[in-house]
């Protein structure tokens, strides 16, 4: 109890001082500094949780899933007439010590209780987390949003993050509830060992669907008999109405999948159903969690909007080929004239580029203006050209490695009342908005 | 002369790790800039001996634990003979990420399984366990066989690419090294050598979009193709390639290299 108070205390004068000399918004260094002086502090944490832990976990749509779900608790919580405390680690900070200091940044020294925590977890950190909370009687809502190929020099191969997950979730109490993408074939496997109750989402087979599969796509082959899988339908990516001929394993009927979304893009239904999902367990009325999704508003870099005078700036962050090739098939739907393409190579866009060669950027087509820019302006502009230049036509890229002027540029080229859409990694994501808006994440 | 060129791709399906089917892309554009017909022969579980001889020249790329063990073994059963046989003949090839560990003798796995490998190239490879780092990061590497070298592009020395294997590989006395590493950990992180060449093929532990960066090599793999296909050399229409050595020179200059 003492050391907890001492930790707590450490912990709230390092985000003090963090927020006084602008060093952040103490998202990750407070659960770094406790978690090495308490190194049980989040099963302690989370044993102070009265109502439930939600985790979000998935390649895409993490950070706005989690906060779809934290409104949607907000709000049941209002209508209840209820004043509560809602740990959520909102700018983005998924591994165990941004999970730390979520609590940290949400604790008082007086009464330390939590009603509810709604988490979002790296993909790769969800089997530690799990191992640390291991015999806790905490009601758990694990959601598994997608598993996509990700940063290869982080991550390592996409089984190898199923395998994981598999072996994460044998941790939990048996009173845990799994919400499972059913399209997904890897993850809807996550729910075949009868161990949870589960609940599936998907999408409604009247949502536009393609009739075959990207080039570069993962897990096409059944987890069980590993045959290579059939679909009916193909929503983006490997994601849709899937089946193995061999063994006869299929996607699972849907409990929630008809939800409708107020942000852009196929894959946002998916972050709408899963949201819906936790709120229809959690006790929220249909309704509500309707008016909240509408209401949604995007968190920062995902299809956030800033303004520069007349001039509308809409960051897509993409920072993987599922990803950046959902947002595309989004971002020309809205007939763009200009995109500014950022892609840095730090460790948090992952230090491997080679993905930019998985992404079908010969969708763009001949009427966008590009400007590349970042760490790898010119990788990103020779994957490009192969794209797009054929024996007649000399696609004109703009290459601008300087971030600052390359936003310029892309305004500079943008009509008044029209949009400049960019679309960054995760790190010229925060050195974006840094420019556009003085501030990097919250 | 009107001239085409068929690329035999191996299991886009089962070898296509990360960013792979960039050295497709690659070569299929440098083909049609210069107007040379180009045809994608994708060779799958079920693609046969017959088809495969269309092929002018042989990409592979990196797999999935799960997916290498499917590979190796059809490629032992149906495919391993023919292939010999065109590389003996001077088919070109191109074999990055983890393709290579299967054209050694053997492929011993994290725990002590030996895969048969095919035998085409004079090595072994050794996957140590998870507790020896892979290999990750930018590499460099200064090309020690002059036959490599084409006339058409702008001919440098060096390659420039991103390695990422756990696998650490280790030449015979019959195979040449395809380059010397200047950074990096290149096959074994030890004898600094990156590859191996084996009369037209080259091995390398670059992944993904090796070519896009190296055009001087995406060059010699078509003009090698042609050669054999047209039993004579095809002058290879000179392209702007500007960006390409940006490109390239880029990563140099992030590593410190200076030539």
């Amino acid at each position: 109890m003492i050391r907890l108070f001492f930790v707590l205390l450490i912990g709230k004068i390092i985000i003090f001082f963090s927020r006084l000399f602008n060093f952040g918004n103490g998202g990750t260094w407070p659960g770094e500094i406790a978690l090495f002086l308490y190194p049980d502090i989040l099963r302690e944490f989370i044993r102070k949780v009265d109502g439930e832990v939600v985790l979000v976990t998935g390649t895409n749509g993490k950070t706005t899933t989690a906060k779809m779900i934290k409104n949607i608790t907000v709000s049941l919580s209002k209508s209840r007439g209820q004043n509560i405390t809602i740990v959520h680690n909102e700018s983005g900070a998924n591994l165990i010590n941004g999970l730390i200091s979520a609590f940290i940044q949400k604790s008082s020294f007086i009464h330390n209780k939590y009603d509810y925590a709604v988490l979002e977890v790296d993909e790769a950190a969800i089997r530690p987390v799990l191992e640390q909370i291991k015999g806790l009687k905490t009601k758990f809502i694990l959601v598994f949003l997608n598993l996509f190929r990700d940063q290869l020099d982080r991550y390592g191969e996409v089984d190898a993050i199923a395998d994981k997950w598999v072996r994460a979730i044998v941790n939990l109490p048996k009173t845990s509830i799994l919400i499972l993408n059913a399209d997904d074939p890897q993850v809807a496997f996550l729910g075949k060992n009868d161990l949870f109750d589960t609940v599936y989402f998907g999408l409604n087979s009247n949502i536009k669907s393609y009739s075959h599969l990207e080039d570069a796509i993962d897990s096409i082959y059944c987890p069980l008999c590993k045959a290579k899988l059939f679909y009916k339908k193909i929503f983006f990516s490997h994601l849709g109405l899937w089946f193995c001929e061999k063994c006869g394993n299929e996607r699972p009927i849907t409990q929630t999948n008809n939800y409708i979304s107020s942000l852009l893009g196929t894959y946002n239904l998916y972050n709408v159903q899963a949201a819906a999902a936790v709120g229809k367990l959690l006790g929220a009325s249909q309704s509500d969690i309707k008016l909240t999704l509408k209401e949604f508003i995007p968190v920062f870099g995902r299809q956030e909007e800033l303004y520069v005078g007349q001039k509308k700036i809409k960051i897509f962050l993409a920072k993987n080929p599922a990803g950046l090739n959902a947002i595309l098939y989004t971002v020309l739907e809205m007939r763009p004239k200009n995109i500014l393409l950022v892609l840095n190579d730090r460790i948090p866009d992952g230090r491997d580029v080679s993905w930019i060669w998985d992404v079908d950027f010969e969708m763009i087509g001949k009427n966008v203006q590009i400007i590349t820019s970042g760490d790898r302006a010119f990788d990103m502009a020779l994957r490009l050209k192969y794209a797009l230049k054929d024996n007649k036509n000399e696609t004109k890229i703009i290459i601008e490695k300087n971030l600052e002027r390359a936003v310029q540029r892309g305004l500079d080229m943008t009509e008044e009342k029209d949009t400049l859409y960019i679309l960054p990694t995760y790190s010229a994501m925060l050195e974006v908005r840094k420019i556009v808006s003085g501030k990097e994440i919250l | 002369m009107r001239v085409s060129l068929t690329i035999g791709w191996l299991y886009p399906d089962l070898m296509s790790t990360y960013g792979d089917r960039g050295n497709v892309i690659c070569l299929k554009k440098r083909c049609l800039w210069r107007d040379i017909t180009v045809g994608i022969l994708p060779i799958n579980l079920d693609t046969s001996r017959k088809e495969i001889l269309n092929s002018d020249l042989i990409i592979g790329g990196g797999a999935q634990d799960r997916q290498q063990t499917i590979v190796i073994k059809d490629l032992t059963a149906n495919k391993a003979t023919v292939l010999k046989k065109m590389f003996k003949r001077g088919i070109p090839g191109l074999f990055v990420c983890g393709s290579p560990q299967l054209l050694g003798h053997y492929y011993m796995t994290g725990d002590g399984t030996r895969l048969k490998g095919l035998s085409i190239f004079d090595f072994v490879t050794k996957h140590f366990g998870h507790n020896k780092p892979r290999c990750i990061g930018n590499t460099v590497g200064e090309m020690l066989n002059s036959k490599l070298e084409t006339r058409n592009s702008k001919f440098k020395k060096t390659i420039v690419g991103f390695e990422n294997h756990g696998g650490r590989t280790y030449l015979g006395k019959n195979v040449e090294p395809f380059a010397k590493v200047l950074v990096g950990y290149g096959n074994n992180g030890e004898d600094g050598f990156e590859g191996a060449v084996f009369q037209n093929v080259i091995a390398c532990y670059y992944h993904g979009p090796f070519l896009a960066k190296n055009p001087h090599i995406a060059d010699w793999l078509i003009s090698k193709a042609m050669e054999i296909k047209y039993t004579k050399m095809i002058e290879l229409e000179p392209l702007d390639d500007t960006l390409e050595w940006q490109a390239h020179d880029y990563i140099l200059k992030k590593l410190n290299v200076r030539l």
